[in-house]
């Protein structure tokens, strides 16, 4: 995986979010299931409903909101997310 | 009129013809068999439920009937129909009244989507219903068994029922269905219980069902507000422990126990919110019927 890759929420997905403290639940409209997400994985999707970003700048934006460094193995931790994400089909590449 | 208008003659006859629309919660079925054991069945643990045989409407319609083969004579079984379809294998006859259960169970979990339709007994006492999911074996119906018998009402043994309209749980109180040790637990903890004869040898080992009390089928009418939400886990010789539940896992949880939680869409989404947002979620280790029913009185409504 190409970090400076970008990264969009996938097209068809309508998500649904409920949180409860630091975890989260969200509905995929368009497959009909449910994810619990923890905080981090949270803050990623909700960054890419926003607009496409890349792995690099995912980290550094969500590394200050869990007051940590945006490290290698931050870096490495937010990609693992966006494989998850991309394994379920809710985010996609995009060229933007 | 109620079931126990009928002498066991009446109910038997009027099975074996015109059927019996029996009223449970909200939904009527129209029950037609010659099975004596299912007569018998009816007559004991749903004497209390009204008979609804005015407008001649039915949600359900179910027949149970020998196979006409062989098998009439040769290890008999029977048959479950629904609206004339046959969506089960045949059981042993000896099994016909726990298929009627069964069945029933079958007809709401699997047609009645203006519910959200979960795995789950429900119990209610002033005011605040406690909703317990559990898979098989995890003592749900011991445990519903038991509040039920110390001053809870019961609202339903498996399914609970959630109202699209104002996400309020709507009763659905049938007879509670107890396996294998549970039936001899239940016996000794309240001598006063009447449970069926215990049928051997079904998929789910030694079944008996339990009459519910008089009071939780005329209050059937009666909707509740969750307040609590229960994972109960038997556990033999274990300490009782009521221990919070994060509520993101809780809904997780309550999503596998949901029968049609996906066929609601966004819809089923926004429901299962709401109904963690209302309740207090646990999870709960017991061995103890009497610790467990202790518990239970002590839990205190959440603020609205």
């Amino acid at each position: 995986m190409r970090l400076n890759q970008k990264w969009q929420v996938a097209a068809e997905n309508e998500l649904l979010y409920h949180s409860w403290g630091d975890e989260f639940v969200v509905y995929n409209g368009a497959t009909g299931d449910t994810h619990l997400l923890g905080l981090a994985a949270a803050q990623v999707l909700l960054k890419l409903q926003q607009a496409p970003a890349d792995t690099v700048s995912l980290a550094e934006w969500i590394a200050p909101l869990q007051q940590i460094e945006p490290d290698d193995e931050f870096v490495f931790f937010i990609e693992q997310i966006l494989t998850d994400f991309d394994s379920l089909g809710i985010i996609e590449h995009t060229q933007l | 009129m109620n079931v126990s208008a009928l002498t066991p003659s009446e109910l038997g006859s009027r099975l074996k013809e015109a059927g019996l629309f029996l009223q449970a919660g909200p939904f009527i079925t129209h029950i037609q068999t010659s099975i004596r054991s299912v007569a018998e069945g009816i007559g004991l643990l749903y004497a209390d439920y009204p008979i609804a045989e005015e407008t001649g409407f039915a949600d359900f319609h179910v027949c149970l009937t020998p196979p006409g083969n062989l098998r009439r004579w040769f290890r008999p079984q029977v048959l479950f129909s629904f609206d004339g379809r046959i969506p089960f294998k045949p059981l042993p006859l000896d099994q016909a009244f726990p298929m009627l259960e069964w069945g029933m169970n079958w007809c709401v979990s699997g047609h009645s989507h203006q519910y959200l339709i979960l795995h789950a007994a429900v119990m209610e006492k002033q005011g605040g219903a406690v909703i317990m999911p559990a898979p098989p074996g995890a003592g749900k119906s011991t445990l519903c068994a038991a509040l039920i018998n110390r001053e809870w009402r019961l609202l339903s043994d498996e399914l609970a029922l959630i109202d699209k309209a104002d996400n309020a749980l709507v009763p659905l109180c049938r007879p509670v269905s107890l396996k294998n040790e549970s039936i001899h637990v239940i016996r000794k903890f309240e001598p006063g219980a009447v449970l069926s004869r215990e049928v051997r040898d079904t998929m789910k080992g030694t079944v008996a069902h339990m009459k519910p009390p008089a009071g939780s089928v005329v209050q059937s009418h009666v909707t509740a507000r969750p307040a609590w939400i229960v994972f109960p886990k038997y556990q033999p010789g274990a300490v009782t422990r009521l221990e919070p539940q994060p509520k993101a896992r809780a809904f997780m949880r309550m999503v596998e126990s949901a029968f049609n939680y996906s066929q609601l869409g966004p819809q089923g989404f926004q429901m299962m919110e709401n109904l963690i947002d209302a309740c207090d979620c646990y999870e709960f280790t017991y061995s103890n019927l009497d610790e467990a029913v202790a518990v239970f009185a002590d839990l205190k409504l959440p603020a609205p």
